[in-house]
């Protein structure tokens, strides 16, 4: 099912690994005066799952809308496998997309529904037919043909929508937040499907959504997005323990941040002191840090050790404070601790038998190791 | 129950119920009954039960060829009008363009414009223009006034088709008019069934602007006004009138029964998309 049915360039431009499967450079795009893409550049990689993360209005969609075809962007060029196809309708540009409610045909079943490409591409009706087993078989819906989308689940709908666009062998397939509509629990189990399939098939993935636990488990790479611009592009780990701008650490998840004076730099790492028992301390990562500067340093709740009493840091960081809260979560333990570094941290720690021993009120002494700490932001805010 | 509503107010709401459908349809039973009674005066005392008129007006030449030529404008009416509401209705809820409300209130204003003004208006166009009256001019005075009525239908219907099926399907490779046919209208053809009967019935019994346009050759209502001149024509042109109102309520509700079945069942299958506007829509579902 492979023979000469993508309209741009997949011949020679396909032996080369080195041409993105989608390059996006200097796109923008305004609706009336709202910028909603802002002079994007990206290339996405042949046989990656990359994510575009980011809240509502951030331009994540308008971005994967004008790789379909769906919106034309102001300025700049998208390459797919290397040929630019600005002013190409989506009809002709080989990706296709899995929409936010699926989208499946109501008057055709299940077999016409994934159908519905290769015979606009007029695929013999035996091909065809082999084609749909296939997919049907990759997303587990065997013996499904016949069945209407009504008369599936939303899960089930999902696997429909994603064989109908597989089928088609797209460059690249863009998902369009397509597991907002199914509840929690078959949301989990459909990441991990999504996973599975873009495994076995190396189909380029585009994902966009909003939710950021769903973008670290799935993807090899997240581009988080504010404002149109991307904020920071990176492994889910580089996008979580070291986010590049204030922004991409709280959106990525809670995040205990204080704004704190450089006292001094040892070699690769700087330190800053608070009084003489507490202090941050931080991997420099080759900024230059003269003494004196406010750096906005940031650290994870879950990277923090919460110890009654004293601890000693090791050379890391050490914050003394008095638990203001605990919130049992269940596996987790949340402790709010009012720090000397003039804000509230969130700590959360493994519920153990020993975690509750820790009360509200009580004195408590925070530690981390010093590549647990990131600095997000230098000098004051703008 | 409603708890919004005291025993008094179900009560009044009840004789208030009633009232309407005596009013609404004591005219239409009349009629039926005097359809049936033997004597040429429209009138109580009951005279007798006869099916005579019936016999008389099937010899009746110029009655038929008036119902004929109903048909025919009727026909041409509905094909027209419903052919020109669907991209109307599409340019309507789905195009961005300059003003919208404007030009949707332009294609509406039929709908209050009197209509022997219209009429005359119609009639004086095309004596300028040099086109002599016919079924032809009557059925495009008709159009004017079936078309807001066959948008009316459409657009509700369109607007429940959601765009993105439109975009799945340009995305899935098939061009825009692919797109139409294979997508788009299917999923109208509940919306196009009922425009078209609507646009049907209201040239099929519309007199003031067939008066004005239609020429020698009368429509059916031009002819009934015509008879009610001469007395003995009365109780035949009752006949008429009754098997005019039998076959047209017979063919309205079975094909909104029909659209109903297959709304429902479309519905059904468009997932999500059903749920949310089935909510929306409340009491139908």
């Amino acid at each position: 099912m492979s023979t000469g049915r993508c309209e741009v360039g997949r011949d020679e431009s396909m032996s080369d690994p080195t041409t993105p499967a989608i390059s996006i450079r200097g796109v923008t795009k305004r609706f009336g005066d709202v910028v909603a893409v802002d002079d994007l550049t990206i290339d996405i990689r042949e046989g990656e799952f990359i994510t575009l993360l980011g809240p509502s209005g951030c331009g994540k969609t308008t971005t994967m809308r004008m790789v379909a075809g769906f919106e034309e962007p102001d300025a700049g060029d998208i390459l797919l496998r290397g040929e630019d196809v600005v002013g190409v309708p989506p009809n002709k540009r080989h990706v296709n997309m899995c929409f936010q409610n699926y989208a499946l045909f109501p008057h055709m079943d299940v077999q016409e529904n994934i159908e519905y490409g290769l015979k606009l591409k007029k695929v013999g009706k035996d091909d065809r037919l082999r084609s749909v087993q296939a997919m049907l078989a990759i997303v587990r819906l065997e013996g499904y043909e016949r069945r209407r989308p009504g008369q599936l689940s939303g899960g089930q709908q999902q696997r429909v929508a994603l064989a109908r666009a597989l089928v088609n062998e797209p460059a690249a397939l863009l998902l369009d937040e397509p597991l907002g509509a199914l509840d929690v629990k078959l949301r989990k189990q459909m990441q991990l499907e999504l996973k599975r399939i873009q495994n076995e098939l190396k189909t380029t993935f585009v994902y966009v959504t909003h939710d950021q636990e769903e973008a670290l488990s799935m993807s090899d790479r997240i581009a988080v997005m504010n404002d149109g611009v991307i904020e920071h592009l990176g492994s889910p780990r580089e996008v979580y323990e070291r986010p590049a701008t204030p922004f991409v650490a709280d959106f990525v998840g809670v995040l205990n941040a204080a704004e704190l004076a450089v006292s001094s730099v040892d070699g690769d790492r700087a330190i800053l002191t608070i009084n003489d028992r507490d202090r941050v301390v931080a991997p420099t990562l080759g900024q230059q840090l003269p003494t004196g500067t406010l750096a906005l340093v940031a650290v994870r709740p879950e990277r923090i050790e919460i110890t009654r009493g004293a601890a000693d840091a090791d050379g890391g960081s050490r914050l003394s404070g008095t638990v203001a809260q605990v919130v049992y979560l269940g596996t987790l333990t949340q402790f709010h601790v009012d720090t000397a570094a003039g804000r509230t941290f969130v700590v959360h720690q493994l519920s153990t038998e020993g975690s509750d021993a820790i009360d509200a009120g009580d004195e408590v002494t925070l530690t981390w190791p010093v590549e647990d700490t990131s600095i997000l932001r230098v000098g004051a805010e703008a | 129950m409603n708890p919004a509503i005291s025993t008094g107010g179900r009560r009044t709401l009840w004789v208030m119920f009633w009232f309407l459908v005596v009013f609404l349809y004591a005219p239409i039973i009349i009629l039926i009954i005097f359809s049936f009674n033997d004597s040429e005066i429209v009138s109580f005392p009951w005279l007798g039960f006869t099916t005579k008129w019936y016999h008389q007006f099937l010899q009746e030449p110029a009655l038929l060829s008036a119902l004929k030529t109903s048909l025919l404008v009727a026909t041409m009416t509905s094909v027209v009008a419903t052919a020109l509401a669907i991209p109307a209705s599409i340019a309507l809820v789905r195009r961005r363009f300059f003003a919208k409300g404007l030009v949707s209130g332009v294609m509406l204003a039929p709908l209050v414009i009197p209509l022997v003004v219209l009429g005359i208006s119609l009639l004086i166009l095309f004596n300028a223009v040099g086109v002599p009256l016919s079924p032809f001019t009557a059925a495009i005075g008709h159009v004017v006034i079936a078309l807001p009525f066959a948008i009316l239908t459409m657009v509700p219907r369109l607007e429940r088709i959601p765009a993105a099926l439109e975009e799945a399907s340009r995305d899935l490779g098939a061009s825009a008019m692919q797109t139409f046919r294979l997508i788009t209208f299917p999923l109208l053809v509940p919306a196009l069934i009922s425009a078209f009967l609507i646009s049907f019935t209201i040239s099929f019994d519309e007199l003031v602007i067939a008066s004005f346009l239609v020429g020698d050759q009368a429509t059916f209502p031009v002819y009934l006004y015509s008879q009610l001149r001469l007395p003995e024509r009365l109780p035949s042109v009752i006949a008429v009138a009754v098997v005019i109102l039998v076959v047209s309520v017979i063919v309205v509700v079975t094909s909104e029964a029909a659209r109903f079945i297959t709304e429902r069942r479309l519905e059904a299958q468009t997932g999500m998309a059903a749920d949310e506007y089935g909510s929306l829509r409340g009491g139908k579902g």
